[in-house]
């Protein structure tokens, strides 16, 4: 009995192994939109995974490539498109689940832009999880 | 009896199929036609809310750095119009890449037939020189316009376009919120059609070049 129980541990921990790259917190196709230099802001999207059994939460971001960022939502009431930051309790990334930051959505609002958007430049990101912490990502500049 | 059917059994597999295949061709050219037919004959799908009668989109001028604009100056040609501001990262530069990826992709007689006018919410914020170089780098066809809060509000009535100043941050200032609609105003300058945001670039043209035919 006991050692049915050891096995089935073992391969469950290999698929695991094999299933993800383990980190807690993953973030994929961060990107953002080309833009001219006069338009001031610009805004950074991504895929977020976490890997855990606990919620977590985005709650900072920030770049070289921005004065100022800030998390933010885009949201239309009724017809008419407004744009506000986030809660203090920041964006939250179910257990085991996925949180997208899109277009007309949620997305890391770059105040002040510091440096060109030019299609094909990559801007370092730093994402501040409530439970994962720190993680750096890179955000390529791309129009779509 | 087998003597009747020995020069069918004996013809070579090469003229067998040749048969099949002329057979064949004929048919599929009919029910090429036919889907062709079909699908001409089926009603264009604007990708927005379609405005019924004849609602003729009301003139107005206002600046651009290269001078008064009127939507006048565009009469015969396909015009959008949308209400926007350059301080918005999100919403507007996406909606000015999928028009632009739009006029791209029309033919270049169509293309020419047709005029994106961006006018901004925020003259506080967006100069003529600002609006201007920020549409150009959609595309250097579109057009900005500005001008004083009285003017930019009087043609957001006109066209029923809502707009506000919101609460921002420090590190933002105030954000506007707006109405974020892709107007479009046909070749006898009636307004047609109003596009909510979100539409992508391909159903935008077939949109814009159904308009054209
Ligand atoms: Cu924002």
């Amino acid at each position: 009995m006991r050692s049915t129980w050891v096995w089935s541990m073992a391969v469950l921990a290999l698929l695991a192994a094999a299933c993800g790259s383990g980190a807690d917190i993953e973030v994929a196709d961060v990107w953002g939109r080309p833009s001219p230099s006069v338009a001031t802001n610009g805004a950074f999207y991504m895929v977020i995974t976490n890997n855990t059994e606990v919620a977590d939460h985005l709650v900072a971001a920030s770049s070289p490539a921005c004065a100022a960022a800030e998390l933010h939502e885009s949201m239309m009431n009724d017809g008419v498109m407004g744009m506000a930051q986030v809660g203090p309790a920041g964006i939250e990334i179910p257990a085991n689940g996925q949180t997208t930051l899109e277009v007309g959505g949620l997305h890391v609002m770059c105040i002040d832009k510091q440096a060109e958007f030019v299609a094909g430049e990559r801007f370092d990101v730093t994402l501040e999880f409530e439970n994962a912490g720190t993680v750096e990502v890179q955000a390529e500049i791309k129009e779509s | 009896m087998t003597d009747t059917f020995a020069p069918e059994a004996e013809q070579p597999p090469s003229r067998r199929w040749l048969g099949l295949f002329l057979l064949l061709v004929p048919l599929l050219i009919a029910g090429l036609v036919f889907w062709w037919g079909f699908n001409r004959s089926q009603p264009h799908q604007f990708s927005g809310s379609v405005i019924q009668g004849l609602s003729a989109a009301p003139d107005f001028t206002l600046s651009s750095d290269r001078g008064p604009v009127s939507l006048s100056d565009y009469a015969g040609k396909v015009v959008m119009i949308y209400f926007g501001y350059t301080f918005c990262p999100d919403v507007c530069p996406t909606t000015l890449a999928d028009a632009a990826a739009a006029v791209d992709s029309l033919s270049e007689d169509d293309a020419e037939d047709v005029q994106l006018i961006f006018v901004t919410i925020d003259p506080a914020r967006d100069t003529a020189d600002r609006i201007g170089e920020y549409v150009r780098h959609f595309d250097d066809r579109f057009v900005g316009l500005t001008g004083t809060e009285e003017e930019i509000g009087s043609v957001a009535t006109l066209y029923g376009i809502y707009y506000r100043a919101g609460e921002g941050s420090e590190a933002t200032g105030y954000l506007m919120e707006h109405t974020a609609t892709l107007l479009v105003i046909d070749q006898a300058g009636n307004l047609k059609i109003v596009i909510p945001f979100g539409v992508e670039a391909d159903a935008i043209a077939s949109d814009l070049e159904y308009m054209l035919r």
